[in-house]
């Protein structure tokens, strides 16, 4: 159960954007080359995220993206979902009307509860989140020592 | 991200035999009947169940599959690594030598997948084959009309 290239490839692409966007925008190309990401990939992946208004476009020769909403504001699970559709692990269109009921259970006591803990992590965690942990794995942070 | 057919039917199908192993073996024709599914793929699925230690065959007129232990001590992670391989959302939480990436060692978004691996891995560790069995006599039993005479 994988998660597609979409959803990996949008999330990076948003933390970069978390990252190195505090007031000015971000060029695709520029994130195409720090992630290592198409930017015809990268196209397609903004053009979800603007039009689910989770990054905005600015126009022009210095041109590129912001963030609509400040990181902190941002949950993972809402990215996510703007990329991949409702995560779930079972398709939840094929649940059929006639459920056994060892199919009940397992929808009950299994699935539903792996889709329940999903939720909650993604839910919990925001943009910002993401991005501390990035410029503290990428050497972002200046660690000053006094004596 | 979705869980394979495979493991979703072959969990069916594991239900099935736990709950009519009292009287033996039971016969793959009968779980195929039961659930709906066809004999041919329920085998394919029971292969790989017996070769990951979840079930045993028993050969001969009344042969079938009979699980290789006690139910309360297989869980729902034991099964879902036979039959899922893994519940890792991206390649490289499993074996990054085999598609090695160059992000591997400061990558952020793999520490949310490896949490969200774990998280999975935490719950169906919590649950057996017996829970499930338990959870369909529950209901069934819910469904019997319970008459009170005063």
């Amino acid at each position: 159960m994988k998660i597609s290239t979409k959803g990996r490839y949008g999330l990076r692409a948003m933390i970069d954007l978390a990252v190195y966007s505090k007031d000015n925008q971000v060029t695709l190309s520029s994130i195409a080359q720090r992630q290592g990401i198409s930017i015809s990939y990268l196209e397609q992946v903004f053009s979800i995220l603007r039009k689910s208004n989770l990054v905005r476009s600015i126009k022009g020769a210095q041109g590129g993206y912001v963030l609509n909403h400040k990181p902190e504001e941002i949950k993972v699970g809402k990215i996510l979902r703007v990329l991949e559709g409702e995560l779930s692990v079972i398709d939840l269109n094929k649940i059929s009307n006639n459920e056994s009921k060892i199919q009940v259970c397992i929808r009950e006591k299994v699935w539903e509860k792996m889709n329940d803990r999903l939720n909650e992590l993604i839910d919990n965690m925001t943009l910002e989140d993401l991005a501390k942990n990035y410029r503290k794995n990428n050497g972002l942070i200046q660690i000053m020592y006094y004596i | 991200m979705k869980i394979s057919t495979k493991s979703i039917y072959g969990l069916e199908a594991l239900v099935d035999l736990a709950i009519h192993s009292s009287d033996g073996p039971v016969s793959l024709k009968s779980i195929s009947e039961r659930c709906k599914l066809s004999e041919m793929y329920i085998l394919q699925i029971f292969l790989v169940l017996r070769r990951g230690g979840i079930v045993n065959s028993i050969r001969g007129a009344q042969g079938g599959y009979k699980f290789a232990r006690d139910i309360a001590k297989i869980t729902i992670a034991d099964v879902l690594d036979v039959l899922e391989g893994s519940l890792a959302l991206v390649d490289c939480i499993v074996d990054n030598t085999k598609h090695p990436c160059d992000k591997y060692e400061n990558c952020t978004t793999r520490h949310l997948w490896e949490k969200i691996a774990k998280s999975f891995y935490e719950l169906t560790e919590s649950i057996t084959i017996f829970d499930l069995v338990e959870c369909y006599y529950l209901s069934s039993f819910k469904d019997c009309e319970i008459e009170y005479y005063i």
